[in-house]
Parts: structure tokens; C-alpha cells; sequence
């Protein structure tokens, strides 16, 4: 076993034990640092194949902006919730969606992985529309939440 | 050889976790943090699709599509949660009066 993989067994082992700890803490603001150090991981796996501009995107917009935002979001709102029995049903999706994802790794697993860098100039051409519509959709989403807001404090008065 | 399995291994676990997280509480903020571990296993899926050349761009195509998904879901929740606090003086989703996973 060569040294990348040690280093990926190391860092899958570490994500796994802080997606637990995600789920084994009571008090949802430990749950969220925990998250924001699975996501952590998560980064630095990309960093391990040198996929520089998808790190750089999760470590500042994924972590540094939503993770921390949650983070901030369970510190306000400092909760420790019941937790609930899970219903015996949920057993279906979850057995189909471990099939499914079982058959992708029984067909992929032995595939080789040697990464190549992203082309950013292809990108800006291929996706320069679709990014463009995200901005839209993100402006409209703002706008649309801030009008909903307003009406229920008017409601609430 | 086995870098992919490790991979996957990690990002089904971590998707488990994260459903099982979604299902088995009964607040706001922790659905945000089970939905973002979701996220979490997406982008660790996304890295096998990197090590295929023609495939490269697409990967990072789905990876800003996903990290705009996820900041949106962050709007609407933050959104919700701040709504439910006001209404309710309360974020536990049993004071939500329809939907729910009773099947």
C-alpha cells in the first residue's frame, strides 16, 4: 500500500468518526463543529489529488461560508433536541439506497484514480449560461424569502 | 488500487449517517447539519469523476451546481428557522402541523 493510500485511509477514517460524532452529540452546537470537521476532511481529500480549485471552492465557500454560518446557527440557537425513535419503515430506502451504492463500489472499486487538473477556461465556456442562471436563481431566492419575511412580520403584528 | 474504494466507502457512510441524522431528530438546525453532510458525500463522489480527463469539467461543473444547491437549501432553512423561532418561540419540527415521515 503506497503512501497516498495510507494518507486516504487515514483521512476516510478520521471523516467517518466525525460524521458520528455528528449523530452521537446531544447538543446540536458540538453536531455542527463536528459537521464543519467532517467537511474539513472532506477538503483535504481533494487537496491529497491535487484537485486545487474544487479545495479551494469547499474550503472557502462550503466551509468558510455555510459551515460556519451553521455553526453560528446552532451557537445562537443553542438546543439540545429529544431524540426520536427511528420508524422501522425507513429500513426500505435505506436497504435500496445501500444496494445501489454497494453495486457502484462492487463495479468501480479497482478503478484507477490518477486525477487531472481542472481546465477553468473550458469551464468559463461550457458553463458561463448555466452559472449565470444560478446567480439568478440565488437573486430570486433572496428576494422571494425577504418578501415572505416581511409578510410574517406584518402577519405577526 | 483500492483509492476508490476507500472513497466510496467514506461518502456511503457519511450519507448514512446523514440520513440517519435527518430522520432520527427533531429540529431545524439539525436538519441543516444532515443535509450538509449530504452535500459532504456528494463532493467525496465527485472525486473519482476528476480522474477521468473528458469528464473533468463536468465534475467541476456539478460541484459549483452543488455548492449553489447547498447555499440555497442554507438561505431557505435560515429562512425557516428564523420564521418557526418567531412563530413558535421554538425550531423542534413538532410544532410543524402537516408533512412529516409518519409512513
Amino acid at each position: 500500500m503506497d503512501i497516498t493510500s495510507l494518507i486516504l485511509l487515514a483521512l476516510g477514517f478520521l471523516t467517518i468518526l466525525s460524521s458520528l460524532g455528528v449523530l452521537s452529540s446531544r447538543d446540536n452546537f458540538y453536531s455542527a463543529l463536528y459537521m464543519a470537521l467532517t467537511m474539513i476532511f472532506i477538503a483535504t481529500t481533494f487537496a491529497v489529488f491535487n484537485i486545487q480549485s474544487a479545495f479551494i471552492l469547499i474550503a472557502f465557500i462550503f466551509i468558510g461560508a455555510v459551515g460556519i454560518v451553521t455553526v453560528a446557527l446552532a451557537a445562537v440557537f443553542r438546543y439540545v433536541p429529544r431524540k426520536v425513535p427511528v420508524d422501522k419503515l425507513w429500513v426500505i430506502p435505506t436497504v435500496l439506497t445501500i444496494a445501489v451504492l454497494a453495486y457502484t463500489l462492487y463495479k468501480y472499486a479497482t478503478f484507477n484514480l490518477s486525477t487531472a487538473s481542472v481546465n477553468i477556461a473550458a469551464f468559463q465556456s461550457q458553463y458561463a449560461l448555466a452559472v449565470v442562471f444560478l446567480f439568478c436563481l440565488m437573486v430570486l431566492l433572496m428576494i422571494s424569502i425577504v418578501k415572505i419575511v416581511r409578510r410574517e412580520e406584518v402577519c405577526l403584528k | 488500487m483500492f483509492e476508490v474504494a476507500i472513497i466510496l466507502i467514506t461518502a456511503i457512510v457519511v450519507l448514512l449517517v446523514a440520513y440517519l441524522t435527518a430522520i432520527s431528530s427533531r429540529d431545524l438546525i439539525r436538519l441543516l447539519i444532515s443535509l450538509e453532510m449530504m452535500f459532504g458525500a456528494v463532493f467525496l463522489a465527485l472525486i473519482p469523476v476528476f480522474s477521468i480527463p473528458e469528464m473533468t469539467t463536468t465534475a467541476f461543473g456539478v460541484l459549483v451546481i452543488t455548492i449553489f444547491t447547498s447555499s440555497s437549501e442554507l438561505l431557505v432553512l435560515i429562512a425557516s428557522i428564523v420564521l418557526l423561532n418567531r412563530m413558535t418561540r421554538d425550531i423542534s419540527t413538532d410544532v410543524v402541523s402537516s408533512g412529516g415521515d409518519v409512513l
